[in-house]
């Protein structure tokens, strides 16, 4: 059929992300079971209200982090199964041509299932790997009795065989709404040209018009330029003070973390927008235009969504932050108190800039070597 | 003038590695319109792009006046591009999410042409210039890409099979515009053909095969678009 056990490769940034959700939470989860399971060891004041706090933050981190992964896979997926339509909408409006039916074509879509499973697997593995000093530290003081990790086999059904399924029905469900069209829209791939002419009159230059419309053709795309931004800034933000409110463990996990996901969602989406645009970027270049030309047009339009990821991160880490320390733990001893960190936020910032813009230059002079003979041999 | 020298051009390496130009020489004069004929695979795609700098020969020159394609880095390509070609391709290439204005504004300010409005206006799309290209025919589309190309007022316009996706009235239609504008404005242009009706339109035309011109005729019995047969 269309969508081949080599296209869920092409998913990687969807297997990391799982990856990245499965570990963090499975580490938490399996530590919040083993812990429970020693509940009736625990007898002073002091190792009780440690075990609250470790069962209460096991409980936060993995709402959080797993539910906001969750959320942006799950959105990532919407992606690439729209954006895999589109540029396959020749081959799926000829099935649909030929008598297929929107679900027999749909159900090829759930080899993307694939990639989740592939993803949770490998970090439901990891997290094992590094589990046993994720259990010493959590016990560093010797408040708690020693708990052994164990394998709990109904978080690998949650954490991995349960997501996997979950999402190859997603996949399945909305790319049957996708299909619901005209074969001939797929075939004269109509789908992916919608235009919206704003009133008044045009004023702005050919790139700077160019620039908004490759914005407005792909709006998810902003949302993961801004996903990217935010992991950045909160994650490496919130290492900083991992060291000083729970351990330098944390902090580089949190950090290790934090740039593999910005790195691959800014990686894909801008991927994404200078493949979607090649054709555009040489015709640009056929006419005159310089490659400065064609990355302020395709790529520089992203750029306010980067730095407002990078404000909403900053706000974020503190406000998780600030909220576990003075809400969470607030009866816990020996919580050091936190307030807002500019340095590290400058530090990062600046970090940031130069990170960006420097990907962003990159991929700029990377426009080069689009050949322009390929859009005339086609 | 326009001059090409001893150009090669190869594709593909090893066993498959053909010759796609060999050893084509041709003088173009300012103002002139020369039509290129052949059959597929006869090379005058290539020579098009070779002649126009969207390629690089393996061997040979071409010389805009005094200046060499072949001695100019991309960069310098690129601005010998923006100040002196333009380009209308077979299969149109217009931005789909930009509307016709806006597709013709892409060649209007690479000359600073704030007056581009009457090239829409010459290609007879004044009514749809806020549709978009999907809202368009195949004719109105080309007729686009006509106004796109002429709205940088280029010193060269080339042309590669700009009718081939066209049914007769159209093609009839977008050759006629394409010809009308060439008299009216003066640019050189050179177009690439199978269609030998189409040839009968130009002052010159080029029969190319495997690689080299086979023959070049002066073509003092020039035709209108709608006097050719199709």
């Amino acid at each position: 059929m269309v969508v081949s056990i080599k296209d869920s490769v092409k998913l990687f940034g969807i297997s990391i992300m799982a990856c990245c959700a499965v570990f963090v939470c499975n580490m938490f989860l399996n530590y919040y079971l083993d812990l429970t399971a020693a509940a009736d060891l625990i007898n002073d004041f002091r190792a009780q209200s440690l075990y609250d706090a470790q069962l209460m933050t096991s409980k936060v981190v993995c709402s959080v982090s797993g539910g906001c992964l969750a959320i942006t896979t799950i959105a990532m997926l919407f992606f690439y199964i729209k954006h895999y339509i589109d540029s396959h909408s020749k081959e799926i409006g000829i099935l649909k041509a030929l008598g297929y039916s929107d679900l027999k074509i749909a159900k090829g879509f759930s080899v993307f299932g694939l990639s989740v499973f592939t993803g949770c697997l490998a970090g439901y593995l990891m997290s094992f790997l590094i589990m046993p000093a994720f259990y010493e530290k959590q016990n560093d003081k010797g408040y708690l009795p020693d708990i052994p990790v164990n394998f709990n086999f109904i978080l690998f059904v949650l954490l991995v065989i349960l997501p996997s399924m979950l999402f190859a029905l997603i996949a399945v469900g909305y790319s049957v709404r996708k299909l619901n069209q005209p074969c001939v829209n797929l075939l004269k791939g109509l789908a992916k040209v919608k235009g919206k002419n704003r009133s008044g009159k045009d004023k702005k230059d050919f790139v700077a018009e160019m620039r908004s419309s490759v914005l407005r053709s792909r709006k998810t795309l902003v949302f993961f330029i801004i996903f990217s931004s935010f992991c950045f800034s909160a994650m490496v933000q919130m290492s900083a003070s991992m060291k000083d409110l729970s351990s330098e463990m944390m902090g580089i996990m949190t950090f290790v973390i934090g740039v593999v996901l910005a790195f691959t969602t800014l990686y894909i989406s801008t991927t994404t927008v200078i493949r979607s645009n090649q054709k555009n970027i040489a015709m640009m270049r056929v006419y005159g235009y310089s490659s400065a030309e064609c990355k302020r047009s395709v790529l520089d339009g992203y750029r306010p969504a980067a730095y407002i990821g990078f404000v909403i991160g900053s706000v974020y880490q503190y406000a998780l932050l600030k909220i576990a320390v003075d809400v969470v733990f607030a009866g816990v001893k020996g919580v050091p108190e936190y307030n807002f960190d500019f340095p590290v936020c400058f530090i990062t910032l600046a970090v940031f800039i130069v990170v960006y813009e420097g990907i962003m230059f990159a991929y700029g002079k990377s426009m080069k070597r689009i050949p322009l003979k390929q859009i005339m041999s086609e | 003038m326009i001059e090409s020298n001893n150009l090669t051009k190869y594709y593909g390496n090893g066993e498959s590695r053909f010759k796609a130009l060999d050893g084509v020489s041709i003088s173009i004069k300012n103002g002139e319109f020369i039509v290129i004929l052949g059959a597929s695979g006869s090379g005058k795609s290539t020579f098009l792009n070779v002649i126009s700098g969207l390629e690089k020969s393996d061997g040979g020159t071409v010389a805009y006046d005094d200046r060499q394609l072949n001695k100019m880095n991309e960069k310098e390509l690129t601005k010998f591009r923006r100040d002196n070609t333009a380009y209308i391709f077979q299969q149109y290439y217009l931005l789909p999410h930009l509307n016709v204005e806006k597709n013709v504004r892409m060649g209007a300010d690479l000359d600073k042409n704030k007056d581009y409005l009457k090239f829409i206006e010459a290609v007879g799309l004044s009514e749809k210039r806020k549709k978009f290209p999907s809202e368009l025919s195949g004719g109105e589309q080309q007729r686009v890409a006509i106004a796109r190309a002429l709205a940088k007022n280029p010193k060269v316009l080339f042309l590669d099979e700009p009718t081939g996706a066209l049914d007769e009235n159209t093609g009839r239609q977008v050759l006629d515009y394409i010809i009308k504008l060439h008299e009216k404005q003066g640019f050189t242009m050179i177009m690439v053909t199978h269609n030998s009706n189409i040839a009968e339109t130009a002052d010159r035309i080029i029969k190319m095969n495997s690689g080299k011109i086979v023959s070049v005729k002066e073509n003092a019995s020039k035709k209108a678009a709608y006097e050719i047969g199709w």
